[in-house]
């Protein structure tokens, strides 16, 4: 069963240097988590006390002022970060697109790119062989896909990203502000694929300050600020889309 | 004690089944820096050539010795750029290897054997180079020869241990990069790799006892040069190689989780 439960969950990056040598201005803004401690121990409570529990079928739309830790919740979901306090269980195969860069190499083609993606993500050479040629007709890269990466646009990077991380029918899918790159015909296959892996009694966590995409992508929606967690509500489904979407 | 090295043996094992990736991506690197280069990889060739080549023939000895330190430099050479190599490579491992730190769950071990096959990649031209003085130089081929490829092969299995303890060392401490990028350039004097050490009661005679490298350059040096099984240089490297891989597996097993936080 595909689920995610944090319990408690802290998270606290440790400067190692001074932020700066001028004194520090205390005021408080709606911006960053909390910078706390002095001198060469100053640390940023990026999440504090962070706890929700999601479950097949749910699509979390997380937003919050920048700096309130969305990234950072994202990673710790991912696993790259090991929080620094409270419990976090995950049940499924999980996949991220966090930086459309990451994983990438600028010289090697696209489709060299999928392979490499590919390995990283754990796949056998058979199923790389075989998802290879849904994912290049998803992506609509055409023969780009065999130039190198570093002749693409932003948009299109981002079209090959989001094809290979969705191509492997991930259970849980992470995402953080991404999207955007894409062009409006792009936004709405991937709004569409969203759809189809949550139907598959998938989990989707999508970081965006885009309200509108919130809305059209999300069912709950968890408001951080300041690493803590303010608000876990619904999202109400807005007429207009919903009139739109069944014409 | 016991769950630090669990925590190292469970990252190298999920290393060694993702070795597609890391062997993958040691490929890409190796072709992406030659890449736009019209002799590509054979530059290290090359490279390796001339730089025997001016040792041979700057710092040759004249008479009947003359012969024998074609083969002395060339042996030497290769093992101490290799050495070198990965060295100064890899304080700052972590630090080069950053987005994918910060964007994959990959295994930590994964850069180190990255970085290790893209250097084994990088010395196999240094072999071949090597290979053609010994033969243009002569040393006649006897079956001690195996016992250099023994000592070539324990260096290569200390490899990975070494990456390991360095790329720590660089991320507590950036500031080793310079230090150990200054240290092995001026090492390069300090240890036999040019220079033959017989019994001088001199600086020489320090850098050569005391320095662990000497032993690293002798397993691969002596049985080619003098026929023979330098047990004391087997049982030094030997002993070296296991202190690092315990250094490396509780430095792995203790902080892999921390580097995300530090780099
Ligand atoms: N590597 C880091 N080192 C120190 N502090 C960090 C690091 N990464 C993030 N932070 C801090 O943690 C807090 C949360 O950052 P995070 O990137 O999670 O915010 P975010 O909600 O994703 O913001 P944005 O909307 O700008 O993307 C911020 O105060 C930030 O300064
Ligand atoms: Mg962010």
């Amino acid at each position: 069963m595909v689920s995610i439960k944090l319990d408690n969950v802290s998270l606290i990056y440790k400067l190692h240097e001074k932020l700066t040598l001028s004194a520090p201005d205390r005021r408080l803004g709606a911006t960053g988590g909390r910078i706390e401690g002095s001198g060469r121990k100053q640390f940023v409570q990026a999440l504090d006390g962070v706890g929700f529990e999601l479950k097949a079928g749910d699509r979390l739309g997380l937003v919050g002022p920048n700096g309130a830790g969305k990234t950072t919740l994202l990673k710790v979901l991912y696993g790259i970060y090991e929080p620094s306090g409270g419990s976090v269980a995950i049940e499924g195969k999980v996949d991220a697109l966090f930086n459309i860069n990451i994983g990438f190499r600028r010289e090697a083609t696209g489709r060299r790119n999928i392979v490499l993606r590919g390995l990283i993500n754990g796949w056998s050479e058979a199923e790389i062989e075989e998802k290879m040629e849904g994912i290049i007709a998803f992506s609509e890269l055409g023969d780009f896909i065999d130039l190198p990466f570093k002749a693409y646009s932003q948009g299109m990077a981002a079209r090959l990203a989001f094809s290979v991380a969705t191509a492997l029918d991930p259970e849980i899918l992470l995402m953080d502000e991404w999207i955007g790159a894409g062009d409006a015909s792009f936004q709405e296959k991937a709004k569409k694929r969203m759809d189809e892996l949550a139907e598959k009694a998938g989990i989707i966590v999508l970081a965006s300050h885009s309200e509108s995409l919130i809305q059209s992508v999300c069912t709950k929606r968890l408001t951080l600020k300041g690493g803590r967690v303010e608000s876990l509500t619904a999202v109400p489904v807005k007429p207009a889309e919903a009139a739109s979407a069944s014409p | 004690m016991i769950s630090v090295l669990n925590s190292a043996l469970d990252d190298i094992s999920r290393t060694m089944k993702l070795r597609r990736v890391w062997i993958a991506l040691a490929h890409e690197d190796i072709g992406d820096q030659h890449r736009r280069t019209t002799l590509g990889p054979l530059w290290l060739l090359v490279n390796y050539l001339a730089f025997a080549g001016t040792f041979v023939f700057v710092f040759q000895p004249i008479g009947k010795d003359a012969a024998g330190y074609g083969a002395y430099v060339a042996i030497g050479l290769m093992v101490w750029f290799y050495l070198m190599e990965i060295i100064s490579l890899s304080v700052p491992l972590f630090k080069r290897e950053e987005s994918f730190i910060e964007g994959t769950t990959l295994p930590l071990f994964v850069y180190v054997m990255r970085l290790t096959v893209q250097s084994v990649i990088r010395a196999g031209y240094a072999v071949v180079g090597c290979i053609i003085i010994l033969l243009i130089s002569g040393p006649s081929l006897t079956p001690a020869w195996l016992w250099s490829l023994a000592g070539l092969l324990l260096i290569l299995l200390t490899t990975p241990a070494l990456i390991t303890v360095f790329a720590f060392l660089g991320a507590f401490f950036p500031d080793s990069e310079f230090i150990v990028g200054n240290l092995m350039r001026v090492g390069m004097f300090f240890t036999p790799v040019f220079w033959v050490y017989n019994g001088q009661d001199a600086i020489q005679r320090y850098s050569y006892l005391w320095n662990p490298f000497s032993y690293f350059l002798d397993v691969a040096r002596i049985p080619i040069l003098g026929g023979e099984f330098p047990s004391n240089a087997f049982a030094i490297t030997g002993a070296t190689a296991l202190v690092t891989w315990t250094i490396a597996l509780l430095l792995l097993g203790s902080y892999r989780r921390q580097v995300v936080f530090l780099i």
